[in-house]
């Protein structure tokens, strides 16, 4: 009877992290066994199939000496902080305008959430006829009369990736918007009357006292969209197929075509791992920052 | 006083006008798309051809959302997207529930059974949300092979499954933290165990972040590509890759008209989800899910 | 009363036997081809495949120039998995036969005598070493130009002789109202254009030279640039409607009449057909301009990968004699555009353009003037190629000199060495 309960509080104590376990060990092989194969396939020579021998950093010298690849870097930088920065915006813009109380709310929601649904392979097409200087939107504002209006950031290789930046707001602000204005409705509304009996205007209390308080819903938005933005894959290549030139090549697409289109995939993989690290030193401080702060009890 | 009141007035009429523009304005913007794709997919090919990519459709017909449907090739095997579009249904269902339980119960444990390391433990399973899928083709493939699952949906399930982990666990996590420890321990007083507690406290107040991960895995899964492409063949492959047969064609001339048929059938059920679920998204994600 | 019955019986027989047939061997395919020409060229070879009883099953992976399909390849091989036979263009295969993954089909070859009925310069891509791994099928020609006749008559223009005179009848065509060059900026084709530039301006043993074997002084040397020169000066021949354009739609605008020509591999002579066209009489098909006659190739073939199983080998055997059928390839070749790889098929059936590819083709043999298209792997190995796509497409959307073009090709190849 003794032994059994013993077994049994053992057991309880166990049962939690052998439940975890198996996750544990999927993610361990998934994500970082598969992580060092591909550190090992960046050190070896191969092309076509894996090849396990040995060349140091060849493929990274190679790598950092292919001008696309600068292209793809300075692109992922200035993609990632502005689609950041205006997918957070933008999103928080409308779940304040949203929160006031609005008639067909559920109507505007939808309209702002369809674009995740929907496959970029195709709606991809449909931007890209969009921001076509002689078929979009150029195009029907030099209809209209103003004939000296220009558009056409896709055809402009400094420009095309701003086009890219705005197809993918497009796609993502909904998503930021749910999340904001859930955090918007997790606010006791009794904050926002004691502050308007103070004769504080609705701007001032958003700025000073709402927006403080969605701390955790920024936290939420930037993580998910950082997955967004280094996933951003099939967008580029519906929209502009990193034209025009290679201008709006980016890290993931200079993977996919080293590896299964020029047969380099040593280059791929070291590619592969140097987003890995770029990744890596953003999001691992950040986790670290997280994690604590709940180990405080918090 | 009255013009007070009256100005007040003014002033509040004049910003729920800007609210309301400002809305507006956004919503037109959100539309553009969808209006070029729906009314690209009602007009004849022909007249796309003509130089009519953007404006109203002369004539319109329903040809090409039923060619999408039953008739679009895939190869030459031309069965429209029925036969996909129930492939993705049979891998999607099973996919999310597995993901989405597994990151329940991973959650439910980092929060409320605590050991020492089930911290960096969820460390190591988050940092694998932001790993870039195409490097762990390869040696995915090798594995699924492996395992003799190459080419087959089980396989997909899997894959999905296991990627899915990661961003499941964050949100069960981040929910559970907002759930009182005072509950788990009193259960514990009345000497319910660590799965009871589970099944019967837990998971009921849960209900609005497992419809939050469920939507976001259904997303993610319905519209992925990439996997599909790489680990299934033939008439196992899932929607996105009929849906890219169908529209990236190479040496031949593209039905515009069918492609955005196909791209409306192919994200109907996460429309769906869309809008049906809509509300009780944002309701999940309230309750806890941006407690972060 | 009896007759539907025996109808029924007679069917449920004839189902029993398709049954066992397709219980027999199942041969699958990967393959790029997804627009309904390609799919109705490769039903010809399906249904002769039926015929010898064999059952295709068709994996097709469309898009990103073939990347799709190469990484689901990939993936397969990875996985121990790989299709019965597989669709290679130029160096797809031989990179595959080198690692030693494909079947040799020599014994089909040396029944056969097929070395001698197909051109012999294709054959560096069929074969690794000793071996043959592939059998081809058709035969594009890459170096086009496709020309609406009405446009050129009222510009008062006729094909013209040289690229210089080519780009000196854009202005006429600009003067009429009409875009001279219906094309994209998508980088392949911007680099159709250019190889034709470099192997007219400067003749195909200065493009064997150069873009063959990847020589540094000819990459870098003053022919380069001048083919540079003239592709800068193509950039003032199209429309600001250019971006991400795919090819059939340019094909369109030729054909409308909205644009003068087009320079396309003649997989886009189906689009005039298709509106009822008839060739020298609403629309011209010529060779790009040049005092050295070129033939530039484009080709598909299927090759076999090592599996251990007899039924498969005999069905990827039965693939390879199936493509190399006379009557097959005509077949196939009428519905997608190309000509038979073969050059002992009759040509009676086809088009102008296609009379004028097989006999172009026949003469560049004889004059050693026939090379593999660049822009679609048929000339370097994908590492190399895919530098040309990037200088190219570069070159054409920026300001880059030519020059800078020139040193950047030789940069981009050495660093891929």
């Amino acid at each position: 009877m003794k032994r059994s309960i013993r077994f049994s509080d053992r057991l309880a104590n166990w049962l939690p992290r052998l439940v975890l376990t198996p996750s544990l060990l999927v993610v361990l092989v998934a994500v970082y066994l598969f992580i060092a194969w591909t550190g090992w396939i960046s050190l070896s020579s191969s092309n076509i199939v894996p090849r396990y021998d040995f060349v140091g950093l060849e493929q990274y010298v190679r790598l950092w000496s292919t001008p696309r690849w600068h292209t793809a870097v300075a692109n992922l930088f200035i993609f990632s902080s502005l689609f950041l920065g205006l997918t957070t915006g933008l999103g928080l813009l409308m779940a304040i305008l949203l929160d006031q109380r609005i008639r067909a709310e559920g109507a505007l929601r939808a309209i702002f959430l369809y674009p995740m649904a929907l496959s970029f392979i195709v709606t991809g097409t449909a931007w890209k006829w969009i921001l076509n200087p002689a078929l979009g939107v150029q195009k029907v504002v030099n209809d209209a009369g103003w004939t000296s209006f220009v558009f056409d950031w896709i055809s402009q290789p400094r420009f095309a990736i701003y086009c890219v930046v705005i197809a993918a707001v497009w796609q993502s602000t909904g998503f930021a918007m749910a999340i904001f204005l859930a955090g918007l409705r997790g606010i006791d509304n009794s904050v926002i009357k004691a502050a308007q009996i103070e004769g504080a205007g609705l701007p001032l209390i958003y700025r000073t006292i709402i927006v403080p308080m969605l701390r955790p819903a920024f936290l939420s938005v930037i993580v998910l969209l950082s997955y967004v933005a280094i996933k951003s894959f099939d967008l580029i290549l519906a929209l502009t197929n990193t034209g025009p030139g290679s201008a709006t090549e980016m890290p993931s697409t200079f993977m996919y075509a080293a590896t299964f289109r020029r047969d380099q995939m040593g280059v791929g993989a070291a590619s592969a791992m140097m987003m890995l690290m770029t990744v890596a030193a953003i999001i691992v401080p950040y986790l670290y920052s997280e994690l604590k702060e709940t180990r405080d009890g918090c | 006083m009255a013009a007070n009141v009256r100005s007040r007035h003014r002033q509040h009429a004049t910003g729920r006008a800007l609210i309301y523009g400002g809305l507006l304005c956004l919503a037109a913007f959100y539309l553009m798309p969808l209006w070029v794709i729906i009314t690209t997919s009602v007009k004849h090919l022909d007249e796309i051809y003509a130089g009519s990519f953007i404006g109203l459709p002369k004539e319109i017909t329903f040809d090409a959302w039923r060619s999408a449907w039953s008739e679009a090739c895939n190869g030459t095997a031309c069965k429209g997207l029925k036969p996909y579009f129930i492939n993705s249904l049979i891998m999607v269902v099973p996919a999310v529930i597995l993901s989405t339980g597994i990151g329940a119960i991973n959650g439910y444990v980092i929060t409320k059974w605590r050991f020492p390391g089930s911290n960096f433990i969820f460390g190591i399973l988050l940092f694998g949300c932001f790993l870039p899928f195409q490097a762990v083709i390869l040696p995915m493939a090798q594995t699924l092979g492996f395992l003799g699952l190459a080419g087959t949906l089980a396989g997909l399930v899997l894959v999905h499954t296991v990627y899915g982990i990661a961003f499941t666990t964050l949100f069960f996590r981040n929910y559970f933290v907002g759930v009182p420890d005072e509950l788990v321990k009193a259960a514990q007083i009345d000497g319910a165990g660590f799965m009871r507690i589970f099944v019967s406290i837990m998971l009921p107040t849960a209900l609005p972040i497992i419809v939050v991960s469920c939507i976001w895995q259904f997303t993610q899964i319905w519209n992925d590509y990439l996997f599909g492409v790489s680990f299934t063949a033939g008439e196992n492959a899932p929607i996105t890759v009929a849906l890219n047969n169908v529209v990236n064609v190479s040496m031949g001339r593209k039905e515009y008209n069918v492609d955005m048929a196909a791209a409306m059938i192919a994200g109907l059920p996460t429309l769906i989800v869309y809008i049906v679920a809509g509300r009780y998204f944002v309701r999940g994600l309230t309750a806890g899910a941006v407690k972060g | 009363m009896n007759r539907p019955k025996n109808i029924l019986l007679a069917t449920a027989l004839a189902l029993t036997f398709a049954g066992q047939a397709m219980a027999q061997t199942t041969i699958e395919g990967l393959h790029v081809w997804t627009s309904a020409s390609e799919v109705g060229a490769l039903k010809v070879l399906t249904d002769k495949l039926a015929t010898m009883g064999f059952v295709w099953q068709d994996s097709a992976v469309g898009g990103a120039n073939g990347a799709n399909a190469q990484q689901a390849l990939r993936t397969r091989v990875a996985a121990g998995n790989p299709p019965a036979v597989m669709q290679f263009l130029g160096f797809e295969g031989l990179g595959w036969a080198k690692e030693g993954a494909l079947r040799s089909l020599n014994d089909l070859y040396n029944k056969n005598g097929w070395q001698a009925d197909l051109p012999p310069v294709m054959l560096q891509f069929l074969k690794q070493g000793d071996d043959f791994f592939a059998t081809p099928i058709n035969m594009h020609r890459q170096n086009w130009v496709w020309a609406n006749k009405a446009v050129f008559d009222k510009a008062g223009i006729t094909p013209p002789k040289s690229w210089e005179e080519l780009i000196a009848d854009g202005d006429k065509l600009k003067a009429i109202g009409v875009t001279p060059i219906a094309m994209s900026d998508e980088g392949w084709q911007i680099e159709e254009l250019f190889e034709s530039i470099v192997t007219d301006v400067n003749g195909p043993d200065f493009y064997k030279k150069a873009i063959i074997d990847l020589d540094d002084e000819a990459l870098s040397g003053p022919e380069m640039v001048k083919a540079f020169d003239l592709l800068g000066k193509v950039r003032g021949l199209h429309d600001a409607g250019y971006t991400g354009r795919d090819w059939a739609a340019a094909s369109a605008m030729v054909a409308n009449g909205q644009a003068g020509m087009q320079i396309m591999g003649d997989w886009a002579k189906g689009e005039f057909l298709a509106k009822g066209m008839k060739p020298g009489i609403d629309f011209l098909c010529f060779p790009t301009p040049t005092a050295t006659p070129n033939y530039k190739f484009v080709f598909d073939t299927f090759g076999g990968f090592k599996i251990n199983n007899p039924k498969i080998n005999s069905g990827q055997d039965a693939v390879a004699e199936a493509m190399m059928d006379p009557e097959v390839e005509k077949n196939f070749n009428l519905i997608k555009g190309s000509i038979p790889a073969r050059t002992d098929v009759s040509m009676d059936a086809f088009d102008d353009c296609a009379k004028r590819s097989f006999a172009d083709r026949a003469e560049a043999i004889k004059n050693n003037a026939m090379w593999g298209s660049v822009t679609d792997g048929f000339a370097v190995e994908p590492r190399f190629s895919g530098v040309f796509l990037d200088v190219v497409g570069k070159f054409f959307v920026s300001d880059m000199t030519s020059q800078d073009a020139a040193k950047a090709l030789v940069d981009g190849i050495n660093n891929a060495r």
